[in-house]
């Protein structure tokens, strides 16, 4: 008799159907039920304010008034529209405006090196060594395409190595929309040169195509084929009217555009309305300085305060214009800052406890989720981590996060290991 | 008729039949349906006639012939005194079925806190470790070896008992089966008995006309007591690629679309493999012999005649010349240099040319960028000055195609400031950049990837799920930089990199000092006074070593053609097979025998017919890049892109702080690199990443509307300036335009549709110098000019 057997049932599945179903099996949750569920969500969008380097805790979302000077710093606490919850005084149109927007601030991770911590917090997934995984943005950018000829996913003003597409490839990075708070914004390579109208773009465009063709006779490739479906997608873009209306910022109401505020963020953050508006899936709106090493008072004094206009001007912007319910906003930074204030007046890296803050696409308004300790050092309720961040983000934009791509020979979970915060939907 | 020496362990025992016929034009077919099987002793080897399926009867040995009209073929079957027991051991047998189950998958039980206290490691890379927690921990609850079947390891998966991971097994299965009798047989440790030593899997390789043809597979165990066993429906099969091939759990394969695939079956921690081409149609009696220079066309060729793909006909001159200037030098030939070579009579004019290009200094300095990817020398890793004396270095070596063996023999035994010693940058990225520190996990899977081509990666956390290599395996090549340090300077980034005098690594695992080990090999003897990565560098580099020369002749094989003779190019493991392996062997022979010098490679693969074959082809196929049956089009690598516009306009591009005339490959890109040569795939160089050979939106955008052409084609005194200031005729200016892109005088059809257009834009209004920077804007983003072909 023989012992030996087939090691392997007579059902055909590939590891990765089944690492899918495994993981499922012990979520408890039918994942596609789930997001099915979810109403319309394949018409979701985002827009995520990056607050670059790393905002303070304890000076934005979760001041801890109670604490010696050196640890509060010197920002008052406020109250907000709930009861209870206080917000640091640089915040106080986001105080008011909390109902509409959820608080997690008990966010924790062990990555304090900006590079890296960002790679983490923009894909939910820990960098590995050799494998880049995808942002948001990408992932989206590859699930649901583009829309209207305008690109998927728009960095603003500048994109950042952690905005990459990692693994999936350049084609899924972000297009880069340049400083629509300046005079006379353009979007770099996407407007024609000076004096030339469509009229002549056109005609040039048409001898390039005679070229091509030309040329295609003779010679046959993948490679021949993908240039010019891109030659296509890049024409449809710079004459497209709706792509040229979406990034033309200047029509729209100064008094509007007041409201944002005139800052990186601000104008940012109107511009990525109206590419989201006009179809865009995802825009970034980078907000710089919050690597506040040194001179952590008055550094905040400054940005904090235009954030606080720009979201709120945004999450007004959205409601009034019936968006808010299909677009997630997203604020995140590299990571939180160290309590206690250094002896250059400033904050260093401190990734175990910090806030980020999310509103629309059905997340629930007016809520905080987690506490942490009397410095803001450490959750003490409701731990919270990035691939807990990860996996509600894309639930709310209705992504099937346990689906695996491949890269490297291996199949890679677009978040392995993240559970949503049901607190959110609740 | 595969498989041959079969030999049948005992009566009762059988194995299936593939039996292949061959036509005139070298077409195989799959006819085991079709052929009638007789048997010379129907007593020993008995024959089913329907499932062509051979049966022992008693020991002794039979001929089987097998019949397809008036062809046959016939091979002697051995048949022994009784079948061999082959006991169910605990690894591979059990572990495999926990892993083809999941079980010990990172969502499950193989997670770092296992689940529901039952912890296994991930896909096994501990069997030790986890035998003990099923024999032994949690007070041995999980068997029961008295009543075996009674065991948790049973009741749970068969869900007999609650199981937080759901039913994965039935207690009619073979995999129960396996478990109950390991059980039985005392659930211990060692292996005994019987073990598979090697898989074979039919045919080793097949092509496959049309999607929905269907071939069998055959897979045979040759078991350690020298029986053979059909293991047909006893292995696991796995397509690479199901959108080429697919394979049924039965081993019965169905082209599903046209391309090049591996199917592999697995058992028992054995692989075998099968490479699958898919054509729409067989090339058939079109195939020519074309010229054959060397043994790499011989190889090709050879190959092609068995896959049934015709090669493309040899390229003209310009074709030629324009390639092998962008591929040897980065950069365009002039219409001068041209128009020399064009109307040079003598017949070996192209290996005359190949032979200056390779000298000149511009050929340094466009492998030296691709050298700078590989290495990653970036501002990331080494600030400041320290990028710059590493790129000189290595130009320096390359200009004077010093050994490669020699040069990896330096980089991996450097140490010292990394501005005087610049080897040293070698380490920069095996540090976290911005922790700055050295790190063993991340230098060894470059090294391993750069010098060896396999990709250790996977093994750092677990073993190698398709290849033989364990975590084991990384920690002891890792244990040869157990003593590397760096230490930091200030101001300009220097680091100084030294040897520890003692010191081991620590395997993350065992907590045990991990003694230096070589991949896949033996244990050298270290002592404290030798620089162990020179054991470690003498070993890599060794003529006898089966990985370097593969690997490197690889890796420049796919900067010619876009794609390895391995692709990935740097992934060479048993289951990613060559397209070629008599051209891998062969180039590899070469380097080794050349004394590992790039050069006379390099002059070998420009000068060979396949290199030299034309890019076009009026049946372009699925197999022509992986069997380099033509010059595929390849994109233009940035650096080279940028100066082929410089080139093409009479305007090279300008980088801050260089002198005028800088070459794009010559910059060091120190402080943020250029927009243009980012968008075009310039690698940020922090990991290990190939440049993209796809094309993207930004790409298509910055040619069109960018600065960069933009500016070069308005500059005042461009080729426009020069060429409309001469009074040449329109049709001049463009044959003049053409020449420096193209490399070729336009055609009577060309210059009528330029002359239409230049017509139409001075209707529109536009004057002359503008017409023409229309057309120039044209040729630039023209697929002719952007594509290397």
């Amino acid at each position: 008799m023989l012992h030996i057997r087939p090691p392997f049932p007579a059902v055909r599945k590939t590891r990765r159907d089944f690492l899918k179903v495994g993981g499922l099996a012990f979520s408890g949750i039918n994942l596609a039920r789930l997001l099915a569920s979810e109403r319309g969500s394949s018409e979701r969008s985002c827009i995520v304010i990056f607050q670059h380097g790393g905002a303070s805790q304890l000076d934005t979302f979760d001041p801890k008034p109670e604490a010696v000077a050196d640890i509060r710093g010197s920002f008052k606490a406020i109250p907000t529209a709930i009861p209870g919850v206080r917000f640091s005084e640089l915040l106080p149109r986001s105080a008011r405006a909390l109902d509409k927007f959820a608080v997690v601030r008990s966010m924790h991770s062990d990555e304090a090196i900006h590079e890296r911590a960002r790679q983490y917090v923009f894909s939910g997934t820990k960098p590995r060594n050799e494998l880049l995984q995808p942002s948001y943005g990408s992932v989206l950018a590859k699930e649901r395409g583009p829309k209207d000829g305008l690109p998927p996913y728009v960095a603003i003003p500048q994109s950042d190595l952690a905005f990459e597409a990692g693994f999936l490839g350049p084609t899924y990075d972000p297009f880069i929309s340049g400083d629509p708070n300046t005079e006379d914004f353009s979007v770099k390579d996407l407007t024609l040169p000076g004096g030339m109208g469509l009229e002549e773009a056109r005609s040039r465009a048409g001898l390039l195509r005679a070229l091509d063709s030309e040329f295609k006779r003779v010679e046959q490739s993948p490679l021949i084929d993908s240039i010019d479906e891109f030659y296509q997608k890049a024409f449809d873009l710079i004459s497209s009217p709706a792509a040229k209306r979406a990034f033309d910022i200047g029509s729209e109401p100064v008094k509007l555009r007041d409201a944002y505020g005139r800052t990186a963020v601000g104008q940012g953050a109107l511009l990525a309305r109206r590419l989201v508006e006009a179809g865009v899936r995802l825009a970034t709106v980078f907000h710089g300085g919050y690597d506040t090493h040194v001179r952590n008072e008055p550094q905040n004094k400054q940005i904090v305060p235009e954030f606080d206009q720009a979201f709120t001007a945004l999450l007004e912007d959205l409601e009034q214009r019936g968006m808010l319910s299909t677009t997630l906003v997203l604020v995140i930074g590299d990571f939180g800052r160290t309590p206690k204030i250094n002896f250059s007046g400033g904050r260093d890296h401190w990734p175990a406890a910090f806030s980020v803050a999310l509103a629309g696409a059905g997340i629930r308004g007016g809520i905080v989720v987690g506490t942490t300790d009397s410095k803001a050092a450490h959750p003490i309720e409701r731990p919270v981590t990035i691939e807990d961040l990860g996996a509600s983000v894309y639930r709310a934009l209705g992504v099937d996060y346990r689906k695996n791509y491949h890269a490297n020979g291996r199949p890679v979970a677009i978040n392995k290991e993240g559970e949503p915060v049901s607190e959110l939907w609740s | 008729m595969e498989p041959s020496k079969i030999v049948l362990a005992g009566p009762g025992q059988s194995q299936g039949l593939l039996v292949t016929a061959v036509d005139a034009d070298g077409n195989e077919a799959d006819v085991t349906d079709r052929v009638e099987v007789t048997s010379s002793d129907e007593d020993v080897v008995e024959v089913d006639a329907i499932a062509r399926r051979l049966t022992a009867r008693r020991p002794g040995v039979a001929d089987v012939r097998v019949h397809l009209g008036a062809l046959y073929a016939e091979d002697s079957v051995e048949v022994r005194e009784a079948a061999s027991e082959m006991s169910v051991s605990f690894s591979p047998d059990i572990v495999s079925i926990l892993t083809l189950k999941g079980c010990n998958g990172s969502s499950c039980h193989g997670s770092p806190v296992g689940q529901a206290g039952f912890k296994l490691s991930l896909f096994g890379y501990d069997v030790a470790a986890d035998h003990r927690m099923i024999v032994a921990e949690g007070d041995g609850r999980r068997v029961d070896l008295v009543r075996p079947e009674r065991s948790l390891l049973l009741r749970k998966p068969t869900f007999a008992i609650a199981h937080g991971g759901g039913r994965l097994m039935d207690s009619l299965s073979e995999e129960y089966e396996s478990i109950l009798t390991w059980l039985r047989q005392g659930a211990s440790f060692d292996t005994r008995g019987v073990q598979l030593e090697r898989l074979e899997l039919y045919p080793a390789e097949r092509v496959l006309a049309g999607t929905g043809t269907r071939q069998r597979l055959v897979a045979v165990g040759r078991l350690s007591d020298g029986s053979s066993r059909d293991m047909t429906r006893e292995v696991r099969y796995f397509a690479e690629n199901d959108a080429i091939a697919e394979v049924s759990s039965q081993g019965l394969l169905s082209a599903s679309g046209p391309g090049l695939t591996t199917v592999m079956a697995r058992a028992m921690g054995k692989v075998a493999t099968s490479q699958v081409g898919v054509v729409e149609r067989l090339a058939g009696p079109r195939f020519r012999t074309p010229e054959v220079r060397s043994f790499i066309d011989e190889a090709v060729y050879s190959k092609l005649r068995q896959m049934k793909v015709a090669p493309s006909g040899p390229s003209s001159d310009r074709e030629f010349a324009r390639r092998v200037y962008l591929d040897a030098i980065g950069l365009l030939p002039t219409p001068a240099e041209v128009r020399d070579f064009v109307g040079d009579p003598r017949p070996d004019k192209r290996s005359r040319l190949i032979d200056t290009l390779l000298e000149r200094p511009e050929h340094a300095s466009h492998w030296t960028v691709k050298f700078e990817d590989w290495f990653r020398n970036s501002q990331l890793h080494s600030q400041g000055r320290s990028m710059g004396v590493f790129k000189d270095w290595v130009r320096g070596w390359l200009a004077e195609d010093r050994p490669y063996d020699e040069f990896v023999r330096v980089l991996l035994t450097s140490t010292g400031d990394t501005i005087l010693n610049p080897e040293a940058n070698f380490w920069h990225p095996a540090t976290d950049f911005m922790l700055k520190e050295f790190s063993v996990t991340k230098v060894t899977p470059t090294v391993s990837r750069l010098f060896l081509g396999v990709r250790m990666e996977c093994a750092e956390c677990h073993n190698h799920p398709l290849e033989n290599f364990t975590q084991d395996d990384f920690y002891g090549l890792a244990a040869f930089f157990a003593r590397l340090r760096v230490k930091h300077g200030y101001g300009e980034y220097r680091r100084t990199w030294y040897l520890e005098e003692e010191g081991e690594l620590e395997h993350p695992v065992t907590k045990s000092e991990v003694a230096p080990k070589f991949l896949g090999g033996g244990t050298p003897a270290v002592s404290d006074a030798v620089d162990r990565r020179t054991v470690l560098a003498d070993w890599i580099t060794s003529p006898e070593n089966p990985y370097f020369a593969r690997a490197t002749v690889n890796r420049i094989w796919h900067q010619y053609f876009g794609r390895g003779i391995v692709e990935p190019f740097d992934d060479l493991r048993s289951t990613n097979r060559p397209s070629n392996p008599q051209l891998l062997d062969g180039l590899a022979e070469f380097f080794t025998r050349s004394g590992f010098r790039l050069r006379p490679l390099h002059r070998l693969i420009l000068n060979s017919r396949t290199y030299q074959l034309s890019s076009q082809t009026d049946r372009p196929g699925p197999l022509d890049h992986p069997l380099f049956a033509r010059y595929m089009p390849r994109k233009l690598q940035a650096e080279v892109l940028l100066d082929a516009i410089g080139q093409v306009t009479a305007s090279l591009h300008e980088f801050d702080g260089y002198p005028k005339g800088t070459l794009a490959k010559d910059i060091y890109v120190p402080d943020g690199p250029d927009h243009f040569l980012v968008t075009f795939g310039l690698p940020r160089r922090d990991i290990l990443k190939d440049r993209v050979p796809v094309p993207t939106l930004g790409q298509a955008l910055n040619l069109m509307n960018g600065e960069a052409v933009r500016e070069k084609v308005e500059a005042e005194s461009n080729v426009l300036g020069q060429l409309l200031g001469q009074g040449l005729s329109d049709e001049q200016v463009t044959a003049r335009i053409y020449e420096r892109a193209y490399a070729r005088p336009p055609t009577r059809a060309d210059l009528g549709r330029v002359a239409a257009f230049v017509a139409s834009e001075r209707a529109a209004g536009r004057d002359r110098r503008r017409a023409f920077e229309n057309v120039l804007w044209a040729v630039l983003n023209s697929q002719e000019f952007q594509l290397n072909h």
